[in-house]
């Protein structure tokens, strides 16, 4: 119990140095303020329900045995396609600078989304043939 | 239609047991990102009580390095987390008396400032990293600031939750023979999976060797010389003096002065260096500088060992435009005015007619385009 009252104590008067820092050693706060509200309005409100709405409609429409490999290619395209979009959309490009963003993000993307989906495929099918097989030492 | 509950959510991703698994290794990333971050923001003051170390030479690009790709890889994580927890936004507060509504409101607080921050901090920095500024905040401030928000409000949570992780780290994560989408140890193995994806697809900008792999790395390594560029010349607006007949270096102490231009600083003893080139914004590479050896310079005005130095660039403006060269880095062997990369004249974009480099400092005190170097009293 003194362990997690330390913890809490330790937590509570580093976040308000935090708070501290912020006020005092930045000028445009509305701005701060518009990035956190914003940044966890977005995820709790479009992101989660949007993930949501998509799992809902993958468990209706897609066959069992690609249900979980469809589950894991998005947790991980998903999650990379979102942390990279600065370089997806090279919004920091500068003409005088051809040594930053000097990719070709897009095909980049697109090399990964397929090394994903045929992830996905081909443990699809090895599921389907595992299924198989089981009911057929049921059934024989 | 209605709100939603937390007993709607009958998926076995949500709650305590995937939570407790995953949300460590958030707390580790954080943590990480938060010590490399400490010790980048000491590395650029220009007074140190403690003076930074010089050696190794690699040390402030290893930190940085790691403080971008533990960032990266934390961003699965954190989905992830919040996935699992994800119902309990929607709780409502069991009784309806003063206290259990004030601690109910308190604790849920402390949640919405840490999710807050947390997804500020991951945002901006991916976005600082790819040169991607869509705010008109300063960077450094509020992502310093917000950073000792998101550890507190941290180190609070692991304080409330502490009995609950170690409660569900003691049971096992069982066996699922036929889940409906994914069982626990699915998401958790996928999550493991996204958060090493995503590290291996970024992390060429600091790891040579992962260059080829990195698709979505923010830099290929590429450059003049072979070595990438922060801020180019005509960026930076010096074209005009860097290239000018007349420049000359200016080494200055009290009342002694010497002027050096490029043909006398070639004529004096040249050392060849293997440094890196550590960017704050988490990209690195090395190169081979040749050039003057600071401290054979300041020997020239006769300053003591130890002093600090001002260094000033041709630049007209920008933050760091004049830094400070503190003792320990300026008496250091390896400390160059480098005049050559790659046994080449020094392109413009790397600081022709010459610039500083030292071991083991952020890049953006590595000075261009040198114009004056002031020892201070």
């Amino acid at each position: 119990m003194t362990a997690r009252l330390g913890l809490g104590a330790l937590g509570v008067a580093m976040a308000a140095y935090g708070v501290w820092l912020l006020v005092t050693r930045e000028s445009d706060l509305v701005d701060v303020a518009t990035w956190l509200v914003g940044g966890a309005v977005l995820h709790d409100g479009v992101l989660v329900p949007v993930v949501l709405l998509l799992g809902l409609v993958c468990s209706r429409w897609l066959p069992w045995a690609a249900r979980g490999p469809a589950a894991v290619g998005l947790v991980v395209l998903g999650s990379v396609t979102l942390l990279a979009v600065p370089v997806l959309g090279r919004f920091g490009a500068r003409e005088d600078n051809p040594t930053l963003l000097d990719r070709d993000y897009t095909s980049g993307w697109l090399v990964l989304a397929g090394l994903v989906a045929v992830g996905v495929v081909a443990a699809t099918l090895v599921r389907m043939r595992r299924v198989g097989r089981g009911s057929n030492t049921r059934s024989g | 239609m209605r709100v939603p509950a937390p007993e709607d959510f009958t998926s076995r991703l949500h709650g305590p047991a995937l939570a407790a698994r995953v949300g460590p290794a958030l707390g580790v990333c954080f943590a990480i990102c938060f010590l490399t971050g400490l010790l980048s923001h000491y590395a650029q003051e220009p007074s140190q009580p403690i003076p930074f170390p010089t050696s190794p030479a690699w040390g402030y690009r290893l930190t940085q390095g790691l403080h971008v790709v533990t960032g990266t890889a934390a961003v699965p994580l954190l989905l992830v987390k919040l996935w699992t927890v994800y119902p309990r936004l929607l709780d409502r507060p069991g009784r309806l008396d003063v206290r259990h509504l004030l601690v109910t409101a308190l604790e849920r607080l402390s949640i919405l400032v840490l999710v807050a921050s947390a997804v500020f901090l991951l945002a901006t920095g991916l976005a600082n990293s790819a040169q991607w500024y869509p705010w008109s905040f300063s960077f450094r401030t509020s992502h310093y600031a917000v950073a000792w928000v998101a550890v507190g409000s941290l180190v609070l949570h692991v304080g409330v939750k502490l009995a609950v992780v170690r409660e569900e780290l003691r049971r096992p994560l069982e066996r699922e023979e036929r889940p409906s989408v994914l069982s626990r140890r699915g998401l958790l193995r996928s999550t493991w999976l996204a958060a090493g994806v995503a590290a291996l697809a970024t992390a060429g900008q600091s790891v040579p060797w992962l260059r080829d792999v990195s698709v979505l790395g923010v830099r290929s390594g590429g450059g003049p010389q072979d070595l990438p560029v922060n801020k180019s010349a005509a960026a930076a607006r010096v074209t005009p003096a860097a290239t000018a007949p007349g420049w000359a270096l200016t080494v200055t102490h009290g009342d002694r002065s010497v002027r050096l231009t490029r043909e006398e600083l070639l004529a004096l003893e040249q050392r060849t260096e293997e440094l890196p080139i550590a960017c704050v914004e988490g990209w690195s590479a090395s190169g081979t500088w040749t050039g003057v050896r600071v401290r054979d310079l300041l020997d020239r005005v006769g300053a003591p060992r130890g002093s600090d130095v001002v260094v000033r660039s041709l630049q007209e403006s920008g933050p760091f435009r004049t830094t400070v060269l503190q003792g320990g880095f300026a008496d250091d062997d390896r400390t160059l005015v480098a005049l050559a990369l790659g046994g080449e004249p020094l392109a413009l974009d790397h600081g022709y007619p010459a610039r500083l480099i030292a071991p083991n400092r952020p890049g953006v005190l590595q000075t261009k385009w040198l114009d004056r170097l002031e020892v201070q009293a």
